[in-house]
């Protein structure tokens, strides 16, 4: 990704406002009982993009910043995240990405891999009380709900970041060339 | 020239990883920091404004998702209506201990708040977004009166306690969080417990180490137990109302029974609360 100061900028706006959206708005809703995170998403589609530096970074911003909006332990959001931006981003830089379907599907298992994390810190930290089975199928809902938002929100942070982005130069060559004039 | 650029982005990485673990060290079981404050601060109108905008489409989201769960119920509150046609005589004598009840839990007609405590209303601004943790932020903090400790009801019973506060908000800590325990007694009878979560299903609390030789039957109001003792005191105001026992199965040979509890509050879907400042702790 070439990182200018007005692609920066988008970038620290997408994190706020995608923190900000998650914590006021798709954390109080619920379908089915269960509540959508489109933090994963956001922070997946960003490392897809934009690679494993900018996904490890946004990540880490990400749950910085809802950490501190929710006064919680401040790290482990953000080690989370940032777990979760960089392996995405990794992805993006061994594999091509060749389907449509392949982003949502990867945001699909990087934000089950995300809750699975996010539990894992909780775990680590210590928890006092009995686990229901529920915390699973809340899990694999919540991955299904991103497979759906997923797809918008890839879609929007690539509109968002297109000058920013650095393409393959295969999928660059394969492109019809503009013939001048006609 | 790769080389050096691999080296750069390992050490951007080793950076961040260290400072996860260094800011979990340090931050961990401590409630507010200043960073914290100050972006509690900064944020806390945003949140507000964003809170109200974002109403209605998430009104409309939960109307989705109580209208699949009001067609699932609609079969089985058939059932229901023909079991609840025969207790209709048992029903009468419920209303008589409900309005027994009420006196006993001291219910004034506007909720349940106890004398001694002065209320202060705050509106649900943000709420922890995955299933491990259940906080939810509210507008009210230390600038309000609300301090670490106070606990937080609604209009339907308890729902939690604050655990930590800025100048403009409070973090309320609800009793689905796998690190809450309240001190609580089943009505009428007595029977002594502590209630604690399910993790991952806020609509099933567990009222555990309660004497399994006193019978507690399904359909018992839970209320807190408020105990003092030697200048220590529990976090919780006596007679708050928590639940009803929905399960309360009976082992055999265990000194210590555990019953199912459904929290009259909706954890799920909270708007206003009210934090109970003030009040003797003991």
């Amino acid at each position: 990704m070439i990182l200018t100061p007005k692609i920066l900028a988008r970038l620290v706006a997408l994190v706020v406002i995608g923190v900000l959206l998650q914590v006021t708005f798709f954390s109080r809703v619920a379908l089915f009982h269960v509540s959508p995170d489109v933090l994963p998403a956001l922070i997946v589609s960003l490392g897809l993009l934009g690679g494993s530096m900018t996904g490890a970074v946004s990540g880490f911003s990400a749950g910085l910043l809802l950490n501190c909006l929710l006064i919680a332990p401040l790290g482990g959001g953000s080690l989370v995240l940032m777990g979760t931006g960089y392996l995405a981003g990794l992805f993006r830089e061994r594999f091509e990405i060749t389907s449509r379907l392949l982003p949502p599907i990867l945001i699909a298992l990087f934000t089950l891999f995300a809750e699975l994390g996010f539990g894992a810190v909780e775990l680590a930290l210590g928890v006092d009380s009995s686990i229901s089975a529920l915390v699973v199928r809340d899990m694999l809902v919540k991955s299904v709900f991103a497979f759906f938002l997923g797809w918008p929100i890839y879609l929007g942070v690539k509109r968002l970041l297109r000058p920013a982005i650095v393409e393959d130069p295969e999928r660059r060559r394969g492109r019809r060339p503009t013939v001048v004039g006609a | 020239m790769y080389r050096k650029q691999v080296r750069r982005r390992r050490a951007v990485l080793a950076l961040l990883v260290v400072s996860g673990f260094v800011l979990l060290t340090i931050t961990y079981g401590r409630g507010s920091n200043g960073l914290q404050s100050g972006v509690s601060a900064v944020f806390s109108p945003v949140e507000s404004v964003s809170d109200r905008a974002l109403k209605p489409a998430r009104d409309l989201v939960n109307w989705f998702d109580k209208t699949f769960d009001a067609r699932g119920e609609n079969s089985k509150l058939h059932t229901e209506l023909e079991a609840a046609r025969e207790l209709g005589v048992g029903a009468q004598a419920a209303i008589a201990e409900n309005r027994e009840l009420r006196k006993l839990l001291k219910l004034d007609e506007g909720g349940a708040i106890p004398s001694g405590y002065t209320p202060v209303t705050g509106q649900v601004i943000a709420r922890s977004s995955t299933e491990w943790t259940s906080d939810v932020m509210i507008d009210a903090g230390s600038g309000d009166g609300v301090k670490v400790g106070d606990p937080v009801v609604n209009g339907d019973g308890l729902v939690g306690s604050v655990t930590a506060a800025t100048g403009s908000s409070a973090k309320v800590t609800l009793i689905a969080d796998h690190s809450s325990g309240v001190s609580a007694k089943v009505v009428p009878g007595g029977n002594q417990g502590v209630i604690k979560p399910s993790l991952g299903d806020p609509g099933d609390l567990i009222l555990d180490f309660i004497d399994s030789t006193k019978r507690v039957g399904v359909g018992q109001a839970v209320v807190t137990a408020g105990w003092s003792s030697r200048g220590i005191a529990s976090g919780y105001p006596p007679n708050l109302p928590i639940g009803e026992v929905t399960d309360a199965p009976l082992i055999e040979q265990e000194a210590e029974q555990q019953v199912h509890v459904r929290p009259y509050a909706d954890l799920r879907n909270l708007d206003l609360v009210q934090v109970l400042t003030g009040g003797w702790r003991g």
